[in-house]
């Protein structure tokens, strides 16, 4: 259970990436899957980086602004936690598939502008805060017993959740349109 | 332990007649303030303490008064002196959905 739960904290850093699906963990050792932790807090911290170079919405900016320093935040904790029980980060497929699936979104993104552009953006940050949302509550607490691990999800929870809302709420604010429009 | 420190010496800044100054506390926590609406009056001190993971700052958003802490990492305090009497509302400019209110009152 510990991979799955370091996981899902490289989940939370990952951003705007293809939302997570609540399947088995794959079967990674300690230090791969610290890497796909790092991995993802990278991928997080690069994707929002290019919203802010793409948007002119000041709240979209606003919000990514939120997600660069939340989950970088998420990641201390989690490389925090990876250092206690030491481990040393590893390249591993996940980390590879993470990477190819922001390259992804990416390339998604790129051929959007303005306010197709903040839909889309929002869309994802949407649908990928929901899952993670129910892989923390119908997989990751119900099934860890280590209670430090069990605390770092219980403490992260509520910032995903406000992260959703808030995507929520400025995506009402953008109109009925999909962002692929 | 910062806010604790704060009590004498706002006591001592209230002065001899006026009643003494107190210190409030109010924690960020689970992305929302606790207490959602604080009654102070003026010369208290309102410390504001993050328990959760991630940074939030209280910041007026409303009102005469206009006071920022900052962003406050985990476990990080910030401090706001009530001045005038009013009804001051704040948020956490990196949570926009995170808002409470200080109501000042001789």
């Amino acid at each position: 259970m510990l991979h799955a739960v370091l996981l899902a904290a490289a989940f939370v850093v990952q951003g705007s990436a293809p939302a997570p699906k609540p399947a088995p963990a794959p079967d990674l050792s300690d230090p791969e899957v610290a890497h796909v932790a790092v991995t993802a807090n990278a991928i997080d911290i690069d994707l929002a980086k290019y919203a802010l170079t793409r948007t002119r919405n000041a709240e979209v900016r606003q919000f990514a602004n939120t997600m660069i320093t939340d989950h970088s935040a998420v990641n201390q904790q989690a490389a925090a936690l990876a250092g206690r029980l030491g481990v040393t980060p590893a390249d591993n497929q996940v980390s590879q598939s993470l990477l190819a699936g922001a390259a992804q979104a990416r390339g998604s993104l790129e051929s959007l502008r303005g306010a197709a552009f903040d839909r889309a953006y929002l869309d994802r940050e949407i649908g990928y805060h929901q899952a993670v949302l129910d892989a923390i509550d119908g997989l990751l607490v119900p099934t860890t017993d280590n209670a430090e691990l069990k605390k770092l999800l219980t403490d992260v929870r509520p910032a995903i959740a406000a992260h959703l809302a808030h995507a929520k709420q400025l995506r009402g604010n953008l109109g009925s349109q999909t962002g692929s429009r | 332990v910062r806010w604790v420190l704060l009590l004498p010496l706002a006591a001592c800044a209230a002065g001899g007649g006026a009643p003494a100054a107190r210190v409030h506390l109010v924690e960020m926590r689970e992305m929302a303030f606790h207490p959602e609406t604080l009654t102070v009056h003026p010369g208290d001190t309102v410390v504001w303490v993050n328990k959760d993971i991630v940074p939030h700052s209280a910041t007026a958003s409303s009102g005469s008064a206009t006071w920022d802490t900052g962003n406050l990492a985990q476990a990080a305090t910030g401090r706001y002196v009530a001045q005038q009497p009013g009804t001051i509302d704040y948020t956490c400019t990196l949570h926009p959905l995170m808002q409470a209110t200080l109501i000042i009152k001789e």
